[in-house]
């Protein structure tokens, strides 16, 4: 028989309720504890997509907006950049590679990129990962299309199908001026594993492709008839929406020093905007952050109301154990190890709670994060953060310690005489 | 040193109302005497005033020949774990312990080794006719608790027990047996016995009866508020 035993007991002879706060320890563990681990696949699914570019050239009007668009698909950019500006832009400094990009394009609300194609062969969507087919081949020919892997689980696309592109987002307000370019089918050639980025919900095809549909469209308006074709392009038919850049770097760094003296020589230029992507990621996570501060008040609110359960739990429950520590202060049994017990007992429903915590948001992160990743394309990490998760843990234990407190201090106080003495 | 319990000049009140003055009173070791007085006489308090769990007002208290008077209260209970063994008249067992683990609870509050705990507490109880020392006491008969709960007052070889009104909620058969086994349990341990009753019929079991009211200087309303401990 020892102290631990007796609490033990205890905690047995409540078996109900012990179960039941120490659940509620354990649903607010894990609430934060997924919760802090949806905010890092937050900031990292952010971060994927953006992959080795280094600088992001459009003619949206903010380098935000080009990031939005040019980045995550928000918006198809409204401003063009002529063929001879990406020409320029490209032999004025020895990049790595130069991807001229155009959007504008879309099929059942999913954008259409039309890339160069080094998009495939030098761009990496997230570094270190380059493109995977899951099917087929990349584009080789125009009016071919490789799918990204949501658009394709979403649209039910095949390798070998044909489909013909709508002009514009797609979006519901466009739907009904949406004009289909009939005349030419793409035919679905590959369709890519998935990145855990937006470009997993955008079908690319090439350049000359998307300059064709658009130069046909021009020759319509002009009453020429007929089928367009490559000879036809004019010089202002070849227009492009983005440029993604890559500066040299040493082998194996992502880095270069270069960067921000080729963005401010870049700037000089007014007709263009540029940016550089992860700055204006770590932007538009200092708008969104608030947002997620919130998420996390909440977790820690969950954990407060916990603790205070835990707090009435065991206050409710002295008033039937007056009398069991009344006995033992009759058998000799110290206040202050009394007082110890009654701690240790909150401390051990805490403790178990966080165990069981982590063990849920565990459980929860693996199916969630197989269910994100096959619909949204969203990559989390089904591990937990050791640091959070220690941080979460000792906070848990230490507020459900501080919840029995005050049960301590009642019995510390309870009066031996008062509760063993029989009824007069 | 040949007393197991000696008080004297000891004065105790709870406000106006009840007040006792004990200018002398001793046990020897071994012996056994009745406290003895109606309700509400200061029986049970004489012997919180001994168990050291009320604090008389002045007067000097010694149990094993260790003053329980003026000590510290940490002090005062490991005098009372290592020395008094208490018997309740509701006994007072942990109903969701088992009876080994609440004669062993005696031992873990007297500082005895752990790993003897288990040992003692069920050759105990089996000398007291308790087989089944695992099953929790809720489960056991009237008579059964008591006998857990004299194993727990004697289980740390205690220079005196204390029994407060031990018999008060049994018939006169099972009151007989209890009294036989308490009495029996002291006379094995070596220990004394101080037995609080208002039953004027215990009077013959006792060599020694002491009337309380001759202690009790003030009464009026008696009332449990007080000095506490």
């Amino acid at each position: 028989m020892n102290d631990i035993s007796i609490v033990v007991n205890s905690l047995r002879a409540r078996r109900l309720s012990t179960i039941i706060t120490a659940a509620s320890v354990a649903v607010a563990t894990a609430l934060l504890l997924t919760m802090l681990s949806l905010r890092t696949a937050s900031f990292e699914a952010f971060q994927r997509g953006t992959g080795t570019t280094h600088l992001l050239v459009s003619a949206d009007s903010s380098p935000l907006t080009a990031v939005l668009n040019g980045v995550f698909y928000a918006n198809a950019p409204s401003n063009p950049i002529s063929w001879a500006k990406y020409q320029e832009i490209k032999n004025a400094f020895p990049y790595d590679w130069a991807v001229p990009t155009q959007q504008g394009d879309s099929f059942r609300g999913f954008p259409v990129a039309a890339v160069a194609p080094e998009f495939f062969t030098r761009f990496e969507p997230v570094r270190g990962e380059p493109w995977q087919l899951a099917q087929g081949q990349f584009p080789s020919k125009p009016f071919e299309i490789c799918m990204g892997s949501t658009a394709a689980a979403a649209t039910g696309l095949r390798v070998g199908q044909k489909v013909f592109l709508t002009h514009g987002s797609g979006s519901s307000r466009e739907a009904e001026h949406a004009h289909e370019h009939a005349e030419y089918p793409f035919t679905v050639v590959g369709i890519l594993q998935p990145s855990g980025s937006a470009h997993d919900r955008v079908l690319f095809t090439d350049l000359d492709s998307s300059w064709i549909l658009h130069a046909h469209d021009r020759r319509e308006r002009e009453g020429i008839e007929g089928m367009t074709t490559i000879n036809d392009l004019k010089d202002d038919d070849r227009k492009i929406t983005g440029i993604l850049l890559r500066l040299p770097t040493r082998p194996g760094r992502d880095a270069s020093a270069a960067v921000q003296q080729q963005f401010d020589t870049l700037r000089r230029d007014t007709s263009i905007v540029v940016a550089q992507p992860a700055q204006q990621i770590d932007r538009l996570r200092s708008i969104i952050g608030n947002v997620d501060e919130l998420f996390i008040a909440l977790g820690v609110a969950v954990l407060l109301s916990s603790g205070i359960s835990i707090l009435l739990s065991m206050h409710n429950s002295m008033a039937e154990r007056r009398k069991q520590i009344a006995l033992l202060r009759a058998l000799g049994v110290a206040r202050m190890r009394i007082t110890g017990m009654i701690l240790t007992e909150a401390t051990l429903i805490g403790f178990a709670g966080a165990i069981g915590g982590c063990v849920l948001s565990l459980i929860g992160n693996a199916i969630a994060s197989g269910a994100l990743k096959a619909r949204i394309g969203l990559v989390v990490d089904p591990t937990l953060d050791p640091r959070s998760t220690v941080m979460i843990v000792a906070g848990a234990i230490v507020l459900s310690a501080l919840a029995g407190v005050l049960p301590a201090i009642t019995a510390y106080r309870t009066s031996v005489a008062d509760n063993l003495r029989p009824e007069a | 040193m040949n007393h197991a319990v000696k008080l004297a000049n000891v004065n105790f009140d709870y406000g106006e109302d009840f007040s006792l003055c004990i200018a002398e009173l001793s046990l020897k070791k071994g012996e056994m005497a009745l406290i003895s007085g109606g309700s509400g006489s200061g029986k049970s308090t004489l012997l919180w005033l001994i168990a050291g769990l009320l604090r008389a007002r002045s007067g000097s208290i010694t149990v094993a020949g260790q003053r329980m008077d003026g000590v510290s209260e940490s002090a005062a209970d490991r005098i009372r774990a290592s020395h008094i063994g208490l018997v309740f008249q509701t006994h007072h067992l942990l109903p969701e312990f088992s009876a080994q683990d609440n004669v062993a609870l005696a031992l873990m509050a007297a500082g005895e080794p752990e790993k003897t705990h288990a040992t003692r507490a069920r050759e105990l109880l089996e000398k007291l006719g308790i087989e089944r020392v695992h099953v929790p006491v809720a489960n056991l008969s009237v008579g059964q608790q008591q006998r857990v709960a004299v194993a727990r007052a004697i289980v740390c070889k205690p220079t005196i027990v204390l029994a407060d009104e031990p018999t008060a909620s049994l018939d006169e058969m099972n009151a007989t047996q209890a009294m036989d086994l308490i009495q029996q349990a002291c006379r094995e341990a070596g220990a004394a016995l101080l037995c609080a009753s208002h039953d004027r019929a215990m009077q013959s079991r006792f060599e020694r009866v002491i009337q309380v009211d001759s202690f009790v200087t003030t009464k009026r309303a008696h009332t449990k508020s007080g000095a506490r401990a």
